[in-house]
């Protein structure tokens, strides 16, 4: 198989959300003796892209979407295994993001957990009912470049202003940029607490998150 | 009135399905005592689950009463709560709000919370009232400062979603307070107070600690979690019915365990997500059709029904929002439905609008008309009638018959919706939207004011000041 045909077929079972061919496939360029940072990038990551690109034309669904990052996943994951130490994958930047303390709704997040994703951006997720101190921990642990945090009670929507409070109180806001999102959160209620961004859906967190990681 | 959705057999294929998810998936829960009490009424641990036998479930299912009466206070009429009357309740929780002067959207104040609450006060087919959720407020003592403002603001029955035991003290001493004492807010409760536990199948610490507290109090619960389709339960409106059902059960099981007998509600909220970007649906058909089934399974077991119904994806008081919120309502009222909620309500539940609420007010009225039914005797088949106008080579209209069922009310009146001449309405040329707004504006102003006494008054004062001052410090 030509390297061309290894990325062709790479993007394809990603649009096709085909697992098992994603993953015979990656064995495939490994044995074969391609480069599997190559094969992420051109290959697999071109795809995800694309399926990201479509989802935001509304031309596929959020299950396929989904799909397909699983799908990435298993393919990514052989291929990492190959990669010599010190050679990984470009991403644009990392995000650690999380449902805040008190709060377990985390559907949302995971929406745009996956979107984030097919955009190269390195997604620590955190899960849900995170502290804000755990929160911080991570995101100075992996050098993030940005905190995103999401909340769907109007009651914890609070711990964005607390995170916001405790990023300046230890002198670190600077280090990072900040994004919320969750039904009760609003651009004014970012613009009241200091958030660097607000995202109204999973489509818009992508856009936002792609303008910080620009500016930094 | 009689509709049903499902057949009897589908109906217990549902009903067996969500034995089953009791019985062999259960729930999971990090409230200690929660799975206390549950584990000590005979359901059994498996893999940090908590599962129901059957013995447990029909147990308990049969001291579930059928019936209980909300009340209001200052003569506002009884609710009877398990006769099917599909009583409206306005929209809990919105962060925001549509403006009445600008019609833009803004954040819901201190200010809205008292005009709506005197708004909805003031509507004849708004039965029961909820709170927004005002964003200038200490968020640590919201639900506390509504109830007081709620209180000062209507008469009519109250229904507060706990989101935790924290403020329920400040709650319940303020209720018995209005009530007059808590044996008469015992004897005669003017709130009901629903839990949300998490979907799929999940009682958080705090909706199940709110729930055994709520019971404990002996004030009516809801059992109201808010499950979406192909995101937090199956794609199917059987598969979220199941779910919903079963999630539903072990909620009213638990009251029941607390206290046999302890009223409650099955307050469904069965929703569903758009595909294309995640927003979470309060719309058509398939909230509605769903919201039906849970009718029909409440019905089934003799539980009183809760659902939403007057909400849509619409974001403003417009055609969509007329068709979503009459669709979703009389869909489940004409299954069964004791109250249907989420009034007023735009934007998928998120953002409550005066004018739309003057809108629910017309469709409850034409749901509640509808679901009298059509009374049919000797007198009204008017067979005698028909003979006499042939016989004088008369009409209708001057038959005695027609004045008397006109006077005696057989055509329903609408309160907002124009019917005059082509001519007479262009007139003015208004739109039911501005019409509304209208209508909202002078019941607000005309509302007459506190709805308690200066002496209950200053009592909640009090408890506001220490409920400020433990839960702030300040």
């Amino acid at each position: 198989m030509s390297i061309e045909d290894i990325f062709l077929e790479a993007r394809e079972t990603i649009l096709q959300c085909d697992q098992e061919r994603a993953v015979r496939l990656a064995e495939r360029a490994l044995a074969e003796g391609y480069d599997p940072v190559e094969v992420i990038s051109s290959g697999f990551s071109y795809g995800i892209r694309q399926m990201g690109e479509l989802f935001g034309r509304g031309e596929v669904f959020l299950p396929q979407l989904i799909m397909s990052s699983e799908v990435m996943k298993a393919a990514v994951q052989i291929l990492d295994a190959a990669i010599i130490q010190g050679e990984t994958t470009q991403y644009k930047g990392t995000i650690v993001i999380a449902t805040v303390e008190g709060d377990v709704h985390d559907i949302g997040k995971g929406i745009v957990v996956s979107l984030l994703k097919t955009q190269g951006i390195q997604v620590y997720d955190m899960g849900r009912d995170v502290s804000t101190v755990k929160i911080i921990e991570k995101a100075l642990e992996v050098k993030a470049d940005i905190i995103g945090t999401s909340a769907l009670l109007t009651t914890t929507l609070m711990s964005q202003k607390k995170l916001e409070d405790e990023l300046r109180k230890n002198g670190l806001r600077d280090q990072f940029k900040t994004m919320v999102g969750g039904a009760p959160a609003t651009q004014r209620w970012a613009d009241r607490i200091g958030a660097d961004a607000y995202a109204e859906d999973a489509a818009e967190a992508v856009t936002k998150a792609l303008l910080l990681l620009n500016r930094t | 009135m009689r509709f049903e959705l499902l057949a009897e057999y589908e109906l217990s294929q549902i009903h067996e399905a969500s034995l089953k998810v009791l019985e062999t998936i259960g729930i999971h829960t990090t409230s200690e005592r929660f799975k206390k009490l549950l584990l000590d009424n005979g359901c059994k641990e498996e893999k940090g689950r908590i599962l129901f036998p059957r013995h447990v479930i029909s147990n308990a299912l049969k001291t579930v009463p059928r019936e209980f009466k909300l009340y209001g206070r200052n003569n506002s009429p009884v609710l009877e709560i398990g006769k099917e009357k599909a009583y409206c309740q306005t929209c809990v929780g919105t962060p925001s709000m549509m403006d009445l002067e600008t019609g833009e959207k803004r954040d819901a104040t201190v200010k809205d919370l008292e005009e709506y609450t005197r708004l909805a006060d003031s509507l004849e087919f708004i039965n029961i009232i909820s709170p927004i959720f005002p964003r200038d407020v200490p968020q640590e003592i919201i639900l506390t400062f509504e109830t007081a403002t709620l209180l000062r603001n209507t008469s009519k029955p109250l229904s507060i979603c706990i989101e935790s035991s924290r403020e329920l003290p400040y709650i319940l001493e303020l209720l018995a307070l209005a009530a007059g004492g808590k044996e008469a807010l015992r004897e005669k409760p003017i709130a009901m107070l629903p839990v949300s536990p998490l979907s799929p199948l999940e009682y958080g610490y705090d909706p199940a600690e709110a729930l055994i507290d709520v019971v404990e109090a002996g004030l009516p619960l809801g059992v109201e979690p808010c499950p979406m389709m192909g995101s937090t339960a199956p794609m199917t409106v059987a598969g979220i019915a199941v779910q919903h059902n079963a999630e539903i059960l072990a909620g009213v099981i638990a009251s029941q365990l607390i206290k046999p007998g302890a009223l409650v509600t099955m307050s469904s909220r069965a929703t569903f997500m758009e595909m294309r970007s995640g927003v979470g649906l309060w719309a058509m058909p398939e909230m509605g059709l769903a919201g039906a089934v849970m009718n029909q399974l409440a019905k089934f077991y003799g539980i009183p029904s809760a659902p939403g119904g007057f909400c849509g994806a619409s974001k403003i008081a417009d055609s969509q929002s007329g068709y979503e919120h009459l669709y979703n309502a009389l869909m489940e009222a004409l299954i069964g439905s004791d109250i249907i909620g989420s009034a007023g309500s735009l934007d998928n539940a998120l953002t409550s609008c005066y004018a739309m609420l003057v809108i629910d007010n017309e469709l409850s009225s034409v749901v509640q008309r509808t679901i009298k039914g059509v009374e049919v005797t000797e007198e009204k088949l008017a067979v005698n009638v028909i003979a006499e106008v042939i016989e004088t080579q008369s009409n209708f209209l001057e038959h005695k018959h027609t004045r008397k069922h006109l006077r005696a009310g057989e055509l329903w009146v609408p309160s907002l919706g124009d019917r005059q001449t082509y001519e007479k309405w262009a007139d003015k040329g208004e739109r039911i939207e501005d019409k509304a707004r209208r209508i909202a504006k002078e019941l607000i102003s005309n509302h007459p004011g506190l709805t308690t006494s200066a002496e209950v008054d200053a009592q909640f004062e009090r408890v506001l000041e220490r409920a400020r001052k433990t839960e702030i410090g300040s």
